[in-house]
Protein backbone atom coordinates (compact mmCIF):
# COMPACT_ATOMS: atom_id res chain seq x y z
CA UNK A 1 0.00 0.00 0.00
CA UNK A 2 2.84 2.43 -1.04
CA UNK A 3 1.77 5.86 -2.68
CA UNK A 4 4.70 8.35 -3.97
CA UNK A 5 6.73 7.61 -1.35
CA UNK A 6 9.00 10.40 -1.71
CA UNK A 7 6.58 13.21 -1.71
CA UNK A 8 4.82 11.35 1.35
CA UNK A 9 8.31 11.12 2.87
CA UNK A 10 8.98 14.84 2.39
CA UNK A 11 5.70 15.90 3.67
CA UNK A 12 6.51 13.62 7.15
CA UNK A 13 10.32 14.92 7.24
CA UNK A 14 8.91 18.50 7.10
CA UNK A 15 5.86 18.05 9.81
CA UNK A 16 8.56 16.38 11.86
CA UNK A 17 9.90 19.83 13.24
CA UNK A 18 7.74 21.75 15.97
CA UNK A 19 8.61 24.52 14.36
CA UNK A 20 7.46 24.14 11.10
CA UNK A 21 4.25 22.45 12.24
CA UNK A 22 3.79 26.14 14.02
CA UNK A 23 4.17 27.96 10.46
CA UNK A 24 1.52 25.34 8.91
CA UNK A 25 -0.47 26.42 11.84
CA UNK A 26 -0.10 29.95 11.36
CA UNK A 27 -0.52 29.90 7.44
CA UNK A 28 -3.64 27.79 7.99
CA UNK A 29 -5.84 30.83 9.29
CA UNK A 30 -4.48 32.87 6.41
CA UNK A 31 -1.68 34.05 4.38
CA UNK A 32 1.26 35.59 6.25
CA UNK A 33 4.96 37.13 5.36
CA UNK A 34 8.36 36.27 6.83
CA UNK A 35 7.85 38.55 9.11
CA UNK A 36 4.38 37.60 10.71
CA UNK A 37 5.82 34.61 10.64
CA UNK A 38 8.94 35.62 12.52
CA UNK A 39 7.27 37.93 14.87
CA UNK A 40 5.23 35.56 17.29
CA UNK A 41 7.88 32.81 17.41
CA UNK A 42 10.43 34.74 18.24
CA UNK A 43 12.72 33.98 15.66
CA UNK A 44 15.11 35.96 13.73
CA UNK A 45 13.95 36.30 9.92
CA UNK A 46 17.00 34.25 8.85
CA UNK A 47 15.78 31.23 10.90
CA UNK A 48 12.03 31.30 9.83
CA UNK A 49 13.02 31.44 6.01
CA UNK A 50 15.51 28.26 6.43
CA UNK A 51 12.37 26.37 7.89
CA UNK A 52 10.17 28.18 4.93
CA UNK A 53 12.32 26.62 2.27
CA UNK A 54 11.72 22.92 3.74
CA UNK A 55 8.04 23.59 3.45
CA UNK A 56 8.28 24.80 0.09
CA UNK A 57 10.36 21.90 -1.17
CA UNK A 58 8.07 19.55 0.15
CA UNK A 59 5.30 21.47 -1.59
CA UNK A 60 3.49 22.56 1.56
CA UNK A 61 3.56 26.49 1.07
CA UNK A 62 3.97 28.63 -1.85
CA UNK A 63 5.26 31.75 -1.25
CA UNK A 64 3.92 34.89 -3.77
CA UNK A 65 5.49 37.61 -5.04
CA UNK A 66 3.62 40.73 -5.30
CA UNK A 67 3.89 44.67 -4.89
CA UNK A 68 4.35 45.34 -1.78
CA UNK A 69 4.72 42.27 -0.22
CA UNK A 70 5.61 38.53 -0.48
CA UNK A 71 2.85 36.52 1.60
CA UNK A 72 3.25 32.84 2.39
CA UNK A 73 0.49 30.59 1.68
CA UNK A 74 -0.69 26.93 2.56
CA UNK A 75 -0.67 24.14 -0.39
CA UNK A 76 -3.57 21.59 1.25
CA UNK A 77 -3.17 19.02 -1.69
CA UNK A 78 0.17 17.34 0.02
CA UNK A 79 -1.08 17.12 4.13
CA UNK A 80 -4.54 15.59 2.34
CA UNK A 81 -2.22 12.66 0.75
CA UNK A 82 -0.71 11.93 3.68
CA UNK A 83 -3.89 12.53 6.18
CA UNK A 84 -5.45 9.92 3.62
CA UNK A 85 -2.31 7.70 3.78
CA UNK A 86 -2.85 7.95 7.42
CA UNK A 87 -6.19 6.89 7.50
CA UNK A 88 -5.64 4.24 4.93
CA UNK A 89 -2.81 2.59 7.67
CA UNK A 90 -5.24 3.16 10.66
CA UNK A 91 -7.87 1.39 8.43
CA UNK A 92 -5.56 -1.33 7.21
CA UNK A 93 -4.84 -1.72 11.42
CA UNK A 94 -8.37 -1.96 12.61
CA UNK A 95 -9.81 -4.02 10.07
CA UNK A 96 -7.01 -6.48 9.91
CA UNK A 97 -7.11 -6.87 13.83
CA UNK A 98 -10.90 -7.25 13.50
CA UNK A 99 -9.87 -9.74 10.84
CA UNK A 100 -7.28 -11.72 12.76
CA UNK A 101 -9.46 -11.87 15.76
CA UNK A 102 -12.20 -13.97 13.63
CA UNK A 103 -9.62 -16.17 11.98
CA UNK A 104 -8.07 -17.12 15.93
CA UNK A 105 -12.05 -17.79 16.84
CA UNK A 106 -12.18 -20.02 14.01
CA UNK A 107 -8.92 -21.68 14.85
CA UNK A 108 -9.95 -22.28 18.21
CA UNK A 109 -13.40 -23.77 17.52
CA UNK A 110 -11.48 -26.06 14.85
CA UNK A 111 -9.13 -27.05 17.39
CA UNK A 112 -11.49 -28.06 19.95
CA UNK A 113 -13.65 -29.58 17.66
CA UNK A 114 -10.97 -31.91 16.53
CA UNK A 115 -10.17 -32.54 20.39
CA UNK A 116 -13.42 -33.06 21.55
CA UNK A 117 -14.19 -35.39 18.34
CA UNK A 118 -10.98 -36.84 16.87
CA UNK A 119 -11.15 -37.97 13.49
CA UNK A 120 -14.57 -36.84 12.71
CA UNK A 121 -16.45 -39.18 14.98
CA UNK A 122 -19.53 -38.23 16.50
CA UNK A 123 -18.99 -37.19 19.77
CA UNK A 124 -22.04 -38.99 22.19
CA UNK A 125 -22.74 -36.82 24.66
CA UNK A 126 -23.37 -40.00 27.34
CA UNK A 127 -20.14 -41.09 26.98
CA UNK B 1 -3.13 29.95 16.28
CA UNK B 2 -1.07 29.52 19.25
CA UNK B 3 1.95 27.51 19.83
CA UNK B 4 0.84 26.35 22.51
CA UNK B 5 -1.71 24.24 20.55
CA UNK B 6 0.72 23.03 18.19
CA UNK B 7 3.23 21.55 20.54
CA UNK B 8 0.68 19.93 22.87
CA UNK B 9 2.40 16.81 24.02
CA UNK B 10 -0.04 14.09 23.36
CA UNK B 11 1.44 11.45 20.68
CA UNK B 12 -0.62 10.19 18.21
CA UNK B 13 1.48 7.90 15.76
CA UNK B 14 -0.16 5.23 14.04
CA UNK B 15 -0.95 2.76 16.52
CA UNK B 16 -3.59 -0.03 17.25
CA UNK B 17 -4.58 -2.33 20.60
CA UNK B 18 -6.93 -5.10 20.92
CA UNK B 19 -6.96 -8.06 23.46
CA UNK B 20 -7.77 -11.29 21.73
CA UNK B 21 -9.33 -14.22 23.18
CA UNK B 22 -6.65 -16.44 22.21
CA UNK B 23 -3.47 -17.97 24.05
CA UNK B 24 -0.14 -15.64 22.93
CA UNK B 25 1.25 -19.31 20.98
CA UNK B 26 -1.62 -19.22 18.74
CA UNK B 27 -1.32 -15.32 18.20
CA UNK B 28 2.56 -15.53 17.74
CA UNK B 29 1.94 -18.14 14.82
CA UNK B 30 -0.84 -16.08 13.29
CA UNK B 31 1.64 -13.45 12.42
CA UNK B 32 4.56 -15.52 11.88
CA UNK B 33 3.32 -18.27 9.34
CA UNK B 34 2.48 -17.27 5.82
CA UNK B 35 -0.53 -19.49 5.65
CA UNK B 36 -2.00 -17.78 8.74
CA UNK B 37 -1.22 -14.51 7.61
CA UNK B 38 -2.80 -14.60 4.57
CA UNK B 39 -6.50 -15.38 6.34
CA UNK B 40 -6.44 -11.96 8.09
CA UNK B 41 -3.78 -9.71 6.60
CA UNK B 42 -5.41 -6.62 5.24
CA UNK B 43 -8.72 -4.38 5.00
CA UNK B 44 -11.49 -6.08 4.84
CA UNK B 45 -11.79 -7.45 0.83
CA UNK B 46 -8.16 -7.61 0.35
CA UNK B 47 -6.17 -11.24 0.07
CA UNK B 48 -2.88 -11.60 0.22
CA UNK B 49 -0.34 -13.64 -1.82
CA UNK B 50 3.48 -14.57 -0.16
CA UNK B 51 6.25 -14.51 -2.86
CA UNK B 52 8.71 -15.09 0.01
CA UNK B 53 8.98 -15.64 3.49
CA UNK B 54 12.24 -15.25 5.87
CA UNK B 55 11.18 -14.84 9.10
CA UNK B 56 14.48 -14.38 10.91
CA UNK B 57 16.08 -11.04 11.79
CA UNK B 58 17.03 -9.20 8.52
CA UNK B 59 14.67 -11.43 6.42
CA UNK B 60 12.00 -10.61 4.17
CA UNK B 61 8.50 -11.49 3.57
CA UNK B 62 7.43 -9.93 -0.27
CA UNK B 63 4.00 -10.25 -0.55
CA UNK B 64 1.60 -8.63 -2.97
CA UNK B 65 -2.11 -7.62 -1.64
CA UNK B 66 -4.79 -7.67 -3.93
CA UNK B 67 -7.25 -4.95 -3.49
CA UNK B 68 -11.53 -5.63 -3.80
CA UNK B 69 -11.49 -3.76 -7.18
CA UNK B 70 -8.31 -5.93 -8.70
CA UNK B 71 -5.47 -3.50 -7.70
CA UNK B 72 -2.41 -5.10 -6.54
CA UNK B 73 0.00 -3.58 -4.37
CA UNK B 74 3.18 -4.83 -4.51
CA UNK B 75 5.25 -5.21 -0.48
CA UNK B 76 7.97 -5.40 0.76
CA UNK B 77 8.53 -6.12 5.12
CA UNK B 78 12.19 -6.46 6.19
CA UNK B 79 12.26 -8.07 9.70
CA UNK B 80 14.30 -6.42 12.07
CA UNK B 81 13.73 -7.32 15.47
CA UNK B 82 12.48 -11.19 16.53
CA UNK B 83 11.69 -11.90 19.75
CA UNK B 84 9.53 -14.75 20.03
CA UNK B 85 6.96 -14.62 21.32
CA UNK B 86 6.53 -11.48 22.11
CA UNK B 87 7.76 -8.81 20.01
CA UNK B 88 8.20 -7.79 16.18
CA UNK B 89 10.08 -5.05 14.72
CA UNK B 90 9.92 -4.58 10.82
CA UNK B 91 10.38 -1.88 7.73
CA UNK B 92 7.79 -1.35 5.66
CA UNK B 93 8.81 -0.63 1.51
CA UNK B 94 11.70 -0.80 -0.13
CA UNK B 95 12.47 3.14 1.20
CA UNK B 96 10.87 2.55 4.72
CA UNK B 97 8.60 5.13 6.07
CA UNK B 98 7.87 3.67 8.65
CA UNK B 99 9.32 1.02 11.26
CA UNK B 100 6.84 -1.17 12.60
CA UNK B 101 6.42 -2.37 16.53
CA UNK B 102 4.09 -5.31 17.39
CA UNK B 103 3.98 -6.58 21.05
CA UNK B 104 2.53 -9.60 22.42
CA UNK B 105 1.44 -9.93 25.81
CA UNK B 106 0.22 -12.71 27.91
CA UNK B 107 -2.94 -12.13 29.29
CA UNK B 108 -3.26 -16.15 31.11
CA UNK B 109 -5.51 -17.07 27.90
CA UNK B 110 -5.90 -14.00 26.28
CA UNK B 111 -3.31 -12.12 24.43
CA UNK B 112 -3.02 -8.23 23.91
CA UNK B 113 -1.54 -7.22 20.97
CA UNK B 114 0.22 -3.81 20.40
CA UNK B 115 1.59 -2.00 17.35
CA UNK B 116 2.63 1.36 16.94
CA UNK B 117 3.71 2.54 13.50
CA UNK B 118 6.65 5.05 13.99
CA UNK B 119 8.00 7.71 11.09
CA UNK B 120 10.99 6.73 9.76
CA UNK B 121 13.16 8.46 7.55
CA UNK B 122 16.85 8.38 7.31
CA UNK B 123 17.95 11.67 9.04
CA UNK B 124 14.98 11.30 12.13
CA UNK B 125 16.21 7.71 12.35
CA UNK B 126 17.54 7.46 15.97
CA UNK B 127 15.45 10.43 16.70
CA UNK B 128 12.01 9.06 18.50
CA UNK B 129 10.70 12.69 19.14
CA UNK B 130 10.60 13.45 15.77
CA UNK B 131 9.52 10.17 14.59
CA UNK B 132 6.66 10.59 16.83
CA UNK B 133 6.31 14.21 15.48
CA UNK B 134 5.30 13.97 12.35
CA UNK B 135 1.86 12.29 12.75
CA UNK B 136 1.43 14.21 15.37
CA UNK B 137 2.34 17.16 13.76
CA UNK B 138 -0.04 16.28 11.16
CA UNK B 139 -3.13 15.66 12.94
CA UNK B 140 -2.66 18.63 15.10
CA UNK B 141 -2.12 20.66 11.56
CA UNK B 142 -4.84 18.66 10.12
CA UNK B 143 -7.54 19.43 12.39
CA UNK B 144 -7.03 23.10 12.13
CA UNK B 145 -6.95 22.35 8.59
CA UNK B 146 -10.49 20.50 7.92
CA UNK B 147 -12.29 23.86 6.92
CA UNK B 148 -9.81 25.25 4.68
CA UNK B 149 -8.96 22.09 3.05
CA UNK B 150 -13.14 22.01 2.34
CA UNK B 151 -12.56 25.07 0.32
CA UNK B 152 -9.79 24.26 -1.44
CA UNK B 153 -11.70 20.98 -2.69
CA UNK B 154 -10.06 17.84 -3.29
Amino acid sequence: MQTSNDKLSATFSALADPTRRAILGRLASGEASVSELAKPMKMTMPAVTKHLKVLQKAGLIRQERRAQWRPCYLVATPLKEASDWVFQYKKFWEESFDRLDEYLKALQAQNVSETVNPKGKRKNKDE
Amino acid sequence: MSNAAVSATETREISNEKIFDAPRELVWNAWTDPEHIKQWWGPIGFTTTTKHFDFQPGGQWLHTMHGPDGTDYPNEITYKVIDEPSRIEYEHGDCPLFYTTVIFEDLGGKTKLSMKMLFNSTEDRDDTARRYGAIEGLEQTLGRLTEYLAIQGK
